[in-house]
């Protein structure tokens, strides 16, 4: 196949057969407990210089608890896919996690542009829709996929897609190249010990994320009975062997919601927010994530009980997750 | 005295985007701020079973009012959808031409309608000011037959030459460039909405077109707002500025937290002229 254009960005040249490896010699068939803290968990599978990716957002069932504890071990050099994102991004970068971001969309405030112009970050253009479905190439565990956008644009340019005449018809299609993350974070509602994990409601890609990725540590809102998980197998997001660890994280994506649970803590916004328009992200830092030791002790500590039932309180919907 | 009504810049857009919502058609908005406003407030006033769906992967909800004022993927946004999957198989609904239009806004446009949503100023690599990027915008663009583009009516951003090029409008303008480039046939801008003016696309020459003005513009005070000459229509029509009742709506129902319309200009316009107020 001819290539007609391509872009510039650069990307990890999708390696299914390495990935087939990895799976072979390290990934887990058992049906065995993966349940263990997030400092064990981050620490036994995010490597620093790992490709990562998350599911949701830090304002919608993205994983927090654990994007903080990556920080409080302080891995350095990740590379992160940003879609669907929001203040996700700039948090990892405020704490010296990342160094290079696949952009779909991200709250881009004072530490991207900062980052950026000091060299000390370097972004690849994709949109939402293209890092999704180069995670569903993932998942199909094939090479690439051919698909109907990006296609005549700047972003194309700064993408590491390609525009190639396809072999039946000769149109022109772009193929952008299938996502193998290293590591993957994912949020979820409920989980069993096992790693059969349920995700309640829209989600932007768990399941094609968790089979796209080496090592997947799940972070659960709710220890739930395998048995519990075989009286309802239609609703299991990602079954057990394609994951690493379990987390139990209640709150995991504080500041944000997770619906059917609990609302937003609106004003820990206003705070992320202020700080970093003040170039005080590390005192940020500092409070909410160096100054504990974990996610239990950050909401014993520093947010408290009464906080937590506000929240609670603030999700008026569980029709659909919950019933 | 007559009375007097004000609104932002974003309410002018959203009301008016509310009114050109076609009950029989599939939407795909951009999942926060105006483009959802608009969409909200046409199913919540004029077309209360208008479909839409957002990126996500919420399949036709039906949210329930007042919103948080966190939107993002938020339960009571996806509050009795017909289904609720992710963004692979959204997109996929437009790939396949289901979407009718896709609502976005956009920080540039230039006059094939092509739009940037990454950096202003500066060059790619050193931008003077960085955004969060297309998002779901160019798929959205790309796949749905029509785009209604948001932004507003200034010099700065009706502009000759893009810093970036996000998304595809007409690409150079030439007959079947989206189609030599790879795009679905036959998609496009359609119409670009402004708090003072409204503009479509020459089927020609696939130039932006001005087609209408508020009352309290003239098509020469546009022009001035404008960096590149817009083809004029035969006839420019007349907007309908929002309504008190579209605003109550907006501002107590759709937005109560102000975040979508904060930011906008205020404008003060006379009742019954429909001519700025002094």
């Amino acid at each position: 196949m001819e290539v007609i254009a391509a872009g510039t960005g650069e990307y990890r040249a999708p390696d299914p057969d390495g990935f087939r490896e990895y799976v072979r010699t390290h990934k887990d068939r058992r049906l065995v407990s993966k349940l263990m803290s997030e400092q064990e968990a981050v620490s036994r599978f995010v490597a620093d210089g790992d490709y990562m990716a998350f599911d949701q957002n830090i304002a919608v069932r993205g994983p927090a608890s654990l994007m903080r504890e990556i920080i409080r071990q302080r891995r350095k050099d990740l590379w992160i896919a940003a879609k669907f994102t929001w203040t996700d991004a700039s948090l990892l970068v405020a704490g010296g996690c990342v160094t290079k971001i696949d952009v779909g969309w991200m709250a881009a405030g004072r530490t991207i542009n900062q980052a950026v112009r000091e060299g000390r970050l370097k972004l690849i253009e994709w949109s939402n829709g293209a890092l999704a479905y180069r995670h569903l190439a993932g998942a199909l565990g094939v090479h690439f996929l051919p698909m109907r956008y990006l296609a005549g644009t700047d972003t194309f340019t700064q993408s590491g897609a390609k525009m190639i005449e396809e072999p039946f018809t000769g149109a022109p299609v772009c193929l952008v190249p299938a996502l193998y993350p290293d590591v993957a974070i994912i949020h979820v509602h409920q989980c069993d010990e096992f790693g059969n994990a349920r995700v309640l409601g829209a989600g932007v890609a768990p399941m094609e994320i968790a089979m796209s990725s080496r090592k997947v540590i799940i972070s659960t809102e709710e220890i739930i009975d395998n048995e519990t998980i075989r009286r309802q197998p239609q609703r299991t997001t990602i079954p057990y062997y394609f994951v690493d660890a379990v987390v139990h994280a209640p709150f995991g994506c504080y500041p944000g919601s997770t619906p059917g649970l609990y609302g937003a803590d609106i004003e820990h916004w206003l705070q992320w927010g202020a700080a970093e328009m003040q170039g005080k992200t590390d005192e940020y830092l500092d409070k909410w994530v160096h100054g504990v030791s974990s996610h239990q002790e950050m909401l014993d500590k520093l947010v408290g009980e009464a906080k937590l039932e506000q929240m609670r309180q603030a999700e008026t919907v569980r029709e659909g997750y919950y019933e | 005295m007559s009375d007097q009504l004000s609104f932002t810049d974003i309410e002018a857009n959203i009301c008016t985007i509310a009114n050109l919502v076609e009950e029989d058609k599939l939407y795909f908005a951009q999942m926060a701020g105006a483009p959802l406003m608009a969409i909200l407030l046409a199913k919540h006033s004029r077309t209360p079973n208008v479909g839409y769906v957002v990126e996500e992967g919420a399949v036709a909800p039906s949210p329930t009012f007042p919103l948080p004022r966190m939107m993002l993927g938020a339960s009571r946004s996806h509050y009795r959808a017909v289904a609720w999957y992710g963004m692979n198989l959204v997109d996929a609904h437009a790939a396949l031409g289901f979407m009718d239009y896709g609502l976005l806004a956009c920080l540039q446009v230039d006059r094939f309608g092509n739009f940037n949503s990454t950096h202003i100023g500066g060059t790619y690599e050193q931008p003077e000011r960085r955004f969060g990027g297309p998002g779901g915008a160019n798929e959205i663009a790309s796949q749905c037959w029509r785009t209604l583009l948001m932004t507003k009516l200034e010099k700065r951003k009706f502009v000759n030459r893009l810093d970036f090029m996000s998304s595809p409008g007409y690409l150079d303008g030439t007959p079947g460039a989206r189609e030599r480039a790879g795009l679905p046939a036959n998609t496009g801008p359609y119409k670009v909405i402004t708090q003072e003016a409204m503009f479509d696309f020459d089927e020609e020459t696939r130039r932006m077109r001005l087609i209408a003005t508020m009352p309290w513009m003239t098509v020469e005070q546009v022009l001035a707002k404008v960096e590149f000459q817009p083809l004029i229509a035969d006839k420019v029509e007349r907007m309908e500025p929002p309504t008190e009742e579209q605003l109550e709506t907006i501002r107590t129902l759709l937005d109560p937290g102000g975040l979508a319309v904060s930011r906008g200009e205020w404008i003060t316009i006379d009742s019954a002229t429909g001519q700025r107020a002094a």
